[in-house]
């Protein structure tokens, strides 16, 4: 019982819902591809002060902070900065579609270190 | 004074003996404002509190706002019964934008709002409740030091405002909501309702009028004459807007009782 329980508070908790605001505040998940490599998941967790546009990729113990962010409303595009515990330089750019949906999407490329991704993510 | 000057005068004292015998006897009390406009004087109750409802006796509520979508007070642009622009040029005239806000507005103007929440019957949230068609009645609980708002367009939502002098959440903590949470005091005849805590799933104006889990409302609602209602709003939500800004409409007293109305998907 505890565990039905336990599921459908997390089956609730996971119904999406519109964020009509800044467009890019919340958690974004998707997944970085290159060739035939096998599709690494990332999640981002932005957020908006009025200033800033700051957050973590990949949230938990191996969190990365997000050093630079950029919403730049002609062509809704993204720019995000950032460095692996490694060192490694962390490049995202790429532009928001479905800009008026609450699953709206970004889609660009992930440069990290040498190697550069396709990524797409939607917004949850 | 000649029986000719006189007689506008009679008219207005019998229209309030008709009006006082009509609504079962309420106290009234002179308002400067109202008798220099010659109309007549807002309900009160017996200590002398402004009415916002019916007095006893009385059918009515408070419809057709002057007003179809918030824009700054003093500025002047044409904009239909949706808050659509007439020339989207104006657009950075409506309200002190960030840019990013702006650039949101145009583009649900552009798109002819095909993603209002509305349409799927999302709640419109405070203040575009107070611009949906379908009236609105304000009820004074002073049992309980609350006054309820009812909302007649949208999905027939209410929301409570506490007067009991307890203070605001605190913003980190609250869970937002369409309607915020709101404490009002009184400043004379005026309601002062201030309100924090809203989501992010509405439109919070026709016409496209973005906002985020930082909007700080400031309402004032006053009753200047019996059939009309002021209401004016300062939003304040520095992640959305590069200052404080401020939006006023009026409602009109309209006689009967609000309609029994539900939203119906693609039809807000």
């Amino acid at each position: 019982m505890r565990v039905l329980l336990m599921s459908l508070m997390l089956s609730v908790a996971a119904v999406g819902h519109a964020q009509e605001g800044f467009p890019l505040d919340g958690t974004w998940r998707g997944q970085r591809v290159a060739g035939t490599d096998t599709p690494v998941t990332i999640v981002m967790v932005l957020g908006w002060d009025g200033k800033t546009i700051s957050g973590l990729i990949d949230p938990g113990p191996k969190s990365i902070q997000i050093t630079k962010a950029e919403l730049i409303p002609e062509g809704w595009r993204v720019k995000i900065e950032a460095h692996t515990k490694s060192g490694e330089a962390i490049s995202f750019t790429g532009a928001i579609g479905k800009l008026g949906a609450y699953d709206r999407t970004i889609t660009g490329t992930w440069i990290e270190g040498a190697r550069s991704y396709r990524v797409r993510m939607v917004r949850e | 004074m000649s029986s000719r000057a006189r007689a506008p005068l009679a008219a207005l004292a019998g229209l309030g003996a008709a009006i006082v015998a009509f609504y079962g006897a309420p106290v009234w009390t002179t308002s400067a404002a109202a008798a220099a406009l010659g109309e007549v004087p807002p309900p009160r109750f017996s200590d002398g509190m402004v009415r916002f409802d019916r007095a006893p006796g009385e059918k009515g509520y408070w419809s057709l706002p002057s007003a179809s979508s918030l824009i700054e007070e003093g500025v002047s642009v044409k904009m239909d019964a949706r808050g659509r622009l007439a020339n989207l040029a104006d657009a950075s005239r409506v309200a002190p934008f960030q840019p990013w806000a702006l650039a949101l507005y145009q583009y649900r103007q552009k798109n002819d709002f095909v993603d209002d929440p509305m349409h799927e019957c999302i709640g419109p949230g405070n203040p575009r409740a107070m611009l949906t068609p379908g009236g609105i009645r304000i009820i004074q609980d002073r049992n309980y030091n609350r006054v309820y708002i009812l909302y007649g367009g949208g999905n027939h939502g209410w929301r409570v405002i506490f007067l009991d002098g307890r203070k605001p959440p605190d913003p980190d903590e609250v869970v937002g909501t369409f309607y915020g949470n709101a404490v009002g005091h009184w400043e004379g005849d005026t309601l002062v309702v201030e309100s924090i805590g809203f989501n992010t799933r509405f439109w919070f104006s026709n016409g496209g009028l973005p906002h985020t889990e930082a909007l700080h409302l400031t309402e004032r609602f006053s009753r200047p004459s019996h059939d009309v209602l002021r209401y004016e709003v300062t939003i304040d939500d520095p992640r959305t807007y590069t200052r404080p800004w401020k939006s006023a409409w009026t409602f009109r007293w309209v006689p009967g009782d609000i309609a029994e109305y539900y939203c119906e998907t693609g039809r807000p």
